[in-house]
């Protein structure tokens, strides 16, 4: 089923992607809320005049679209590092419970914050996700089935999410009781080029840990005395990753909210297109990250539903059947 | 549930009402009211301006907090109430004034223990604020001080200078948080309107209450962002809107313009206040001229 069907040649897989990724950032800067003339904004921009035209280009269309490059490409790389490290297909943030204790974390720093520096919202999310992994692995490493990860996802995702509604209700603003929505949901509405500058950092140094697995994560295919036996250290192996994933997850989260099933759905679709070679899925898993959440974010805009529906609704609503899919050939394959 | 909701009626009914009886029983001699409870954040402060202090029993602990109310110091000399009628039976009130949109549970409750219940709609212009205030000292039983409370307001609104009528009106947008602005047919926007401005939040016609994209003001080049929001209160993403680097980038037109909510969230005197900065807002708009 994996290996046989390869279509596209792996050379051109990851071009191809990143092509398809790059032309959805371009698209999602012409696509808003009011009519903008592309054309005098990007003048006005190049010659460093501030008009109302070039601001919204520079403030409100860029910042949208780069974050939701970024923070795709995350999700989508912890997503397929995560499958490779556990050799899980369900192994994802958002399922195992990852996102929902980086918004947690994200949320104790934003509302009772004391304002230290703007590093503190990335570093509280990053808290979050790291201490999320590793309780996951202490419940769920090595060797664990099915069964206990996603239970172990279970307990995470009910803990962190309903501490995070109690903390919104604690919290001293009126408004932000009612803003669990956006951190268990996900939005890039009326991001600033701020978020851009404080993510972009951390998330490129979580990419590159992640990245810097993919030698193990394929030799621990052949299982792990084999992997161990080729000079990769499974320790080493799982610090790379833990730390990788909470970089760019916790500070995806910390800025736009837990975007659900990125992780899921674009290695479940790719995997097929590069074999069983979990260290090859992992970049062609960003740029896929990033095309999902840039159509999702498309949609939302363009759908006319207002209020703006968050980006998780759309990610679920196509994620979800992939879930179930997935499940129903786990099982096939345990009885 | 039908047998429940009844059980608990009749229990309601059992207890309350010897309380509500033992209150009108020591109702006042002269006929006012002596032991008003208020449940609402705009009728605590009409019930601070307009009754005695030692008639007035409680009012909401919203009112204590210096950031929702303006009468912050005098509403921490009565005792807070949260809306529960828990709380408010044994205070043994022989008039409870309330807002028509909240606490609904309450009223209904007190209404059914026999306690005299009035409600007070939200105005929605300055006509409205006045006839109200009117209204509510009337309920109180101190007709003479809401009429002088209005004359006080007619003669501060008198005072502001007027706009010229020769200059541009300026153009304003009210941003509140998430992104929400007051349209047509809203009391801000009669209070921008007697303060010399053109409300795009009703000129563009987006409904009584609609949010706004960011680009969307920003692109429709307004000369005012009437701000509505304290500068330094405690962090969320609905504020956050109203602090986004592009409304600092753009300035100095629009010009942003801070009005604290607790000004006009409430349809009550204080409006002449947000109508005093306004103007002044708008004076120096003009001045200014368009560019």
């Amino acid at each position: 089923m994996s290996g046989a069907s390869r279509t596209v040649p792996e050379r051109l897989l990851v071009p191809a992607l990143a092509v398809a990724a790059l032309a959805l950032t371009a698209a999602s800067v012409g696509i808003g809320y009011a009519p903008l003339d592309l054309t005098a904004a990007i003048t006005d921009a190049w010659a460093g005049r501030n008009t109302p035209e070039a601001l919204v280009l520079l403030e409100l269309r860029l910042p949208r679209a780069i974050l939701g490059l970024l923070v795709g490409m995350s999700l989508g790389l912890a997503g397929a590092a995560m499958q490779g490290l556990l050799r899980n297909p369900l192994a994802e943030p958002g399922i195992v419970g990852i996102s929902g204790a980086a918004a947690l974390g994200a949320v104790l720093v934003f509302y009772f914050g004391t304002n230290l520096t703007q590093l503190t919202l990335p570093l509280g999310g990053i808290a979050g996700a790291a201490l999320a992994t590793i309780v996951l692995f202490a419940l769920a490493g090595r060797g664990a089935g099915t069964t206990t990860l996603i239970l172990a996802g279970v307990a995470i995702n009910a803990f962190a999410g309903s501490a995070t509604a109690l903390a919104l209700n604690l919290a001293p603003n009126p408004y932000a009781a009612l803003e669990v929505v956006f951190w268990l949901m996900g939005s890039l509405a009326d991001r600033s080029l701020a978020h851009v500058w404080l993510a972009a950092p951390l998330m490129a140094i979580g990419w590159l840990a992640l990245l810097a697995a993919a030698p193990g994560l394929d030799a621990l295919t052949l299982g792990e005395d084999t992997a161990t036996s080729l000079g990769f250290r499974l320790s080493s192996l799982r610090l790379w990753v833990i730390t990788g994933s909470a970089l760019a997850v916790g500070t995806a989260v910390a800025v736009t909210g837990a975007i659900g099933f990125v992780g899921l759905v674009v290695p479940h679709l790719l995997r097929r297109l590069v074999g069983s070679r979990p260290g090859a899925l992992l970049l062609p898993s960003a740029f896929g990250g990033g095309v999902m959440v840039l159509a999702a974010d498309i949609a939302v805009r363009t759908s006319g539903i207002r209020p703006e529906l968050k980006l998780g609704v759309v990610t679920s609503i196509v994620g979800a059947p992939f879930l179930f899919h997935l499940i129903w050939r786990l099982r096939r394959r345990m009885t | 549930m039908a047998v429940s909701a009844g059980f608990r009626a009749a229990l309601a009914g059992a207890v309350l009402v010897p309380v509500a009886l033992s209150a009108a029983l020591a109702g006042a001699p002269d006929g006012r009211p002596a032991r008003i409870v208020s449940l609402n954040l705009c009728t605590d402060e009409l019930a601070l301006r307009l009754a005695d202090p030692d008639r007035l029993v409680s009012v909401t602990w919203l009112s204590q907090d210096p950031r929702n109310g303006n009468l912050a110091e005098a509403a921490r000399r009565h005792r807070a109430n949260h809306g529960l009628v828990e709380e408010i039976l044994p205070l043994a009130p022989d008039l409870v004034v309330a807002g028509r949109y909240t606490t609904r549970h309450a009223v209904a409750m007190l209404k059914r223990a026999g306690i005299r219940v009035v409600e007070f709609d939200i105005p929605k212009d300055l006509t409205g604020v006045k006839a109200q205030i009117v209204d509510f000292a009337a309920a109180i039983g101190e007709p003479a001080r809401g009429r002088a409370l209005v004359a006080q307001m007619d003669a501060e609104l008198a005072r502001l200078a007027l706009s010229d009528p020769r200059a541009a009106v300026p153009r304003a947008f009210v941003l509140r948080p998430n992104g929400f602005t007051p349209g047509r047919g809203s009391l801000v926007d009669d209070v921008l309107t007697a303060a010399g401005f053109d409300n795009l939040g009703a000129s563009l016609d987006l409904g009584a209450y609609a949010q706004v994209p960011l680009e969307r003001v920003v692109l429709e080049r307004a000369d005012a962002l009437i701000v509505d929001t304290e500068p330094d209160g405690p962090p969320s993403l609905a504020t956050a809107v109203l602090t986004h680097p592009i409304l600092r980038a753009l300035s100095p037109r629009p010009r942003l313009i801070s009005i604290p909510s607790r000004l006009w969230t409430c349809a009550g005197p204080s409006v002449v206040a947000a109508i005093a900065r306004l103007r002044s807002a708008a004076a120096d708009l003009q001045k200014g001229g368009r560019p």
